[in-house]
C-alpha cells in the first residue's frame, strides 16, 4: 500500500509527478516539507555512501561524516573493523566529536565526560562508582545508536534500515557494472587525500538529479570544453569547432534503485589514439592500447582474471564513466587526452550532503588504484583537481547553476513548472553484454527519469 | 607483517606523498625581514595592489603575464584538530587548486577566450582586501617571500549576501625589470568547508 505524503496545503505528493509524462513539479526542489520527508523516508531508509576505507587505515582512526540530516563517526577499532555511529551524545545531546577526522581509542564526549568505544558502546561516565549515568538504564542501553555497515570495494555505506535490504540486494543491477569500477584490482583503490568540501546554495535534488547520468548538459553548460584546451575540437574534425555531441553516443544504463550510468564510446578514442581498427582488436587488446583510468598495460591482466568475458567487452567498448550511487553519489571515470596525445584517467567520487532544502555540501573524494604508479597517481590527481571539484573548470559550471533552480522552485507560479524527462530511448544496442535497462545512441532522459521513480517509491512507501 | 614491511610501506607512503604534494615552500627566514619603511616595501606591496586590481577588474590575460613559467599555485585543504595536533590542519596531498603554469593559462583562457564559461559569466563583482603584509630575502638574490592577508568578497547576480574568501598568501615573488613576477603561491583559507560555490575566481 503506497502511503502519498500530504503537504500542508492539502496538496498530495503523488500531484507533484506526472508518470505519463514524465514530469516533476519544481515545488519538489526547494519545499521544507517534503525536504523532511526525504531526510526520513530516502536518507534514513537507504544505504548512504560515507568514505574509503584508506581513510581510516589504522586502529582508532575516524571521521565525522553525514548520512543525509545526521552527523555519524565512521570510526575503525582494534581489530580492524569498521563501525557507524551517529555522533550525538546520548546523555544530553552534545556531539561526540567536532572534529573532521582523527585518531582516538575512546571518544570522551567533552561536556559531561561519557564515553564510548569506537563501535559505539558505552564505557562509563567518570567517577564510575558514583554512576553518574543512574540507574534507570544499562550502560548497554546508553551507547551510540548504530547504523548497519556495508563494505564494497573499500567504500563504506551504512544504512539505519537494520532489518532492510541488503547492500547487494539494493545495487541489485548496477552491481555488475560497479565491479568493473571499484573491484578491478586484488590491491584495490585509495584516496589519495582528504576529500574537498564546499557549500552550495541549492537543494540536494538540483545536483542528484543531474549526476543521474545528465548528458545533454555537457554540450551547453560544459561548452568551453570544446572551445578551448586539450578538450577543443580541431575545426577539421569530426563534429565542428565547439560541437561536443559526438561524445554523447554510447549507452546509459538505468536500474530499478536509481543507480545509473552514462557507458561512453571509445571506439573513436582507440582509433584517433592508435590509428588501429577497434573492431578489428580483441578487448584485451584494446584495454592495453587504451587502459581504464588508473590502470596501466601491465595491470590489465588483473582485470582478464577478475572479470568475465561480458565484462571485459564493456570495460573495452563502452565502459561507465559517470554515473551515480542513488541517492547523492555521483562517480566519475573518465579519460582525458593529454596535450602530448596521451591519455591520463581521473577517478572522482562525490557526495551531495542535504544541509536543509537550500543547502547541499558538494564533498569529493579523488582516488586511484593502490597499484597505479605514483607518478601517474600524481598526474591523476592534478588532472582531477583542475576539471572537477572546488575549482574544477568543467564543474563550476554545475555548482552556479543549481541555486537558480533552487530559487525560482518558491515562485508561485515557478513551483509548478516542471522539470521533464520525456527524451526517451527507442532502441536497445543490438546486443549488450550486462543487465539493467539499457539504452542505445545519443544520451537520454530514461536514467534521470528512472531516478525520480525511485525517489518517488520511497517517499510513498 | 615483520618490522622490514613496515619500514618498505612507510617509505612507500612517504614518497607518494612527496609526488602528490607541491614542492616544499620556502622557508622564511626571520632575520631577513625586509622593513615596511624600505622602498623595496613598497614595490612589493604595490604588486600585489596591482594585482588585486587586475583581477577585480576582469583583466586576466594581463593578469596572467605577472606568472612565472615555473609557477606553482595551490590551495590546501583545511582541517579541524585541537590546539596542539594544529600541524595536522593543512592537507597538501588533495587541494582545492593544485596548479601549474600551463593549467593557470588553460583557467585564463576559459574565462577570457570562450563564450561559455558560465560558472563566472557573467562574472562576479569581486573585491580584493590585501593587508598585513611582510616581506622577506630569500637566499635567491632576486627572489621575495611575501606574506600577506587577502579578503575576498564576492558578490554575484542579484544576490543580496556576499560570499567571504578570507586567507593568507605565502608568495614567492620574482625581480623581472621594474617589476615583479609571480613564482609560488599558496593561498592558506581560513574554512574546512569554504563558504563560495565553487573557485572560479583567482585568489
Ligand atoms: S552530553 Fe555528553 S556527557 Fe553529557
Ligand atoms: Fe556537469
Amino acid at each position: 500500500m503506497p502511503h502519498i505524503p500530504i503537504l500542508n496545503d492539502g496538496t498530495p505528493l503523488s500531484e507533484l509527478i506526472n508518470h505519463d509524462t514524465r514530469e516533476v513539479a519544481m515545488r519538489t526542489l526547494s519545499d521544507e516539507q517534503i525536504y523532511q520527508v526525504e531526510m526520513k523516508k530516502i536518507f534514513a531508509k537507504t544505504w548512504v555512501f560515507l568514505g574509503h576505507e584508506t581513510e581510516i587505515p589504522n586502529s582508532g582512526d575516524f571521521l565525522v561524516r553525514d548520512m543525509g540530516s545526521d552527523s555519524v563517526l565512521v570510526t575503525r577499532d582494534k581489530d580492524g573493523d569498521i563501525h557507524v555511529a551517529l555522533n550525538v551524545c546520548p546523555h544530553r545531546g552534545m556531539k561526540i566529536s567536532t572534529h573532521d577526522s582523527g585518531n582516538t581509542p575512546i571518544h570522551t564526549c567533552i561536556y559531561h565526560g561519557w564515553a564510548f568505544k569506537p563501535n559505539g558502546d558505552f564505557v562509563g561516565a567518570p567517577a564510575d562508582k558514583e554512576c553518574m549515568h543512574g540507574k534507570m538504564m544499562t550502560k548497554q542501553q546508553l551507547g551510540l545508536k548504530k547504523a548497519r555497515v556495508a563494505e564494497y570495494g573499500g567504500l563504506i555505506f551504512a544504512t539505519w534500515n537494520i532489518e532492510g535490504p541488503s547492500f547487494e540486494e539494493f545495487l541489485g543491477d548496477a552491481k555488475w557494472y560497479f565491479d568493473t569500477l571499484w573491484c578491478r584490482t586484488i590491491e584495490g583503490m585509495e584516496v589519495l587525500g582528504p576529500p574537498q568540501r564546499f557549500v552550495i546554495r541549492a537543494n540536494w535534488k538540483t545536483a542528484c538529479e543531474q549526476s543521474a547520468s545528465d548528458g545533454f548538459h555537457t554540450m551547453t553548460l560544459h561548452r568551453w570544453l570544446g572551445e578551448v584546451g586539450p578538450y577543443a575540437k580541431k575545426p577539421d574534425e569530426e563534429g565542428k569547432g565547439g560541437d561536443l555531441s559526438p561524445e554523447m553516443y554510447g549507452s546509459e544504463v538505468w536500474t530499478d534503485h536509481g543507480h545509473t550510468m552514462r557507458c561512453i564510446d571509445l571506439d573513436r578514442k582507440i582509433r584517433r589514439i592508435t590509428g588501429k581498427d577497434p573492431s578489428a582488436l580483441s578487448a584485451r587488446e584494446k584495454l592495453e592500447l587504451l587502459p581504464p583510468p588508473g590502470i596501466t598495460p601491465e595491470m590489465v591482466p588483473q582485470l582478464l582474471e577478475r572479470f568475465s568475458d561480458e565484462q571485459l567487452e564493456l570495460m573495452s567498448w563502452r565502459p561507465p564513466q559517470v554515473g551515480n550511487f542513488f541517492p547523492n553519489g555521483l562517480f566519475e571515470f573518465i579519460y582525458l587526452p593529454q596535450p602530448d596525445g596521451t591519455v591520463v584517467g581521473a577517478m572522482a567520487l562525490h557526495a551531495y550532503i542535504p544541509k536543509g532544502p537550500d543547502k547541499l555540501e558538494f564533498v569529493n573524494w579523488i582516488l586511484a588504484e593502490k597499484d597505479t604508479p605514483p607518478e601517474l597517481k600524481a598526474k591523476m590527481l592534478r588532472q582531477s583537481v583542475q576539471l572537477l571539484g572546488t575549482s574544477g573548470m568543467v564543474e563550476q559550471d554545475d555548482s552556479d547553476t543549481w541555486p537558480h533552480q533552487t530559487i525560482v522552485a518558491k515562485g508561485a507560479m515557478s513551483a509548478d513548472i516542471t522539470l521533464k524527462y520525456q527524451a526517451c530511448y527507442e532502441t536497445k544496442p543490438p546486443s549488450w553484454p550486462g543487465p539493467g535497462h539499457v539504452g542505445d545512441g545519443f544520451t537520454k532522459d530514461d536514467t534521470q527519469w528512472q531516478w525520480w521513480q525511485y525517489w518517488y517509491e520511497l517517499m510513498t512507501a | 607483517m615483520t618490522h622490514a614491511d613496515d619500514n618498505a610501506t612507510a617509505l612507500a607512503a612517504a614518497e607518494l606523498k612527496t609526488l602528490l604534494e607541491p614542492t616544499p615552500l620556502p622557508m622564511l627566514d626571520t632575520s631577513k625581514r625586509i622593513s615596511a619603511a624600505d622602498p623595496l616595501h613598497t614595490e612589493l606591496m604595490e604588486f600585489l595592489v596591482d594585482e588585486a586590481e587586475m583581477l577585480d577588474n576582469l583583466q586576466f590575460k594581463a593578469w596572467g603575464a605577472t606568472l612565472a613559467e615555473d609557477l606553482e599555485y595551490n590551495a590546501p585543504l583545511r582541517r579541524t584538530r585541537t590546539t596542539r595536533q594544529q600541524d595536522q590542519t593543512v592537507v597538501r596531498t588533495v587541494q582545492h587548486l593544485h596548479e601549474d603554469f600551463g593549467s593557470m593559462q588553460l583557467r585564463i583562457m576559459r574565462v577570457a577566450d570562450t563564450t561559455s564559461a558560465w560558472g563566472e559569466d557573467p562574472p562576479s563583482r569581486t573585491r580584493r582586501f590585501i593587508s598585513n603584509i611582510r616581506a622577506y630575502r630569500t637566499e635567491q638574490a632576486n627572489e621575495y617571500l611575501v606574506r600577506s592577508y587577502e579578503l575576498v568578497t564576492r558578490s554575484r547576480f542579484d544576490f543580496d549576501d556576499f560570499d567571504l574568501i578570507p586567507c593568507e598568501r605565502y608568495d614567492i615573488l620574482r625581480r623581472d625589470g621594474v617589476s615583479f613576477k609571480l613564482a609560488r603561491r599558496e593561498i592558506l583559507l581560513d574554512q574546512v568547508v569554504v563558504g563560495t560555490p565553487n573557485l572560479g575566481i583567482f585568489l
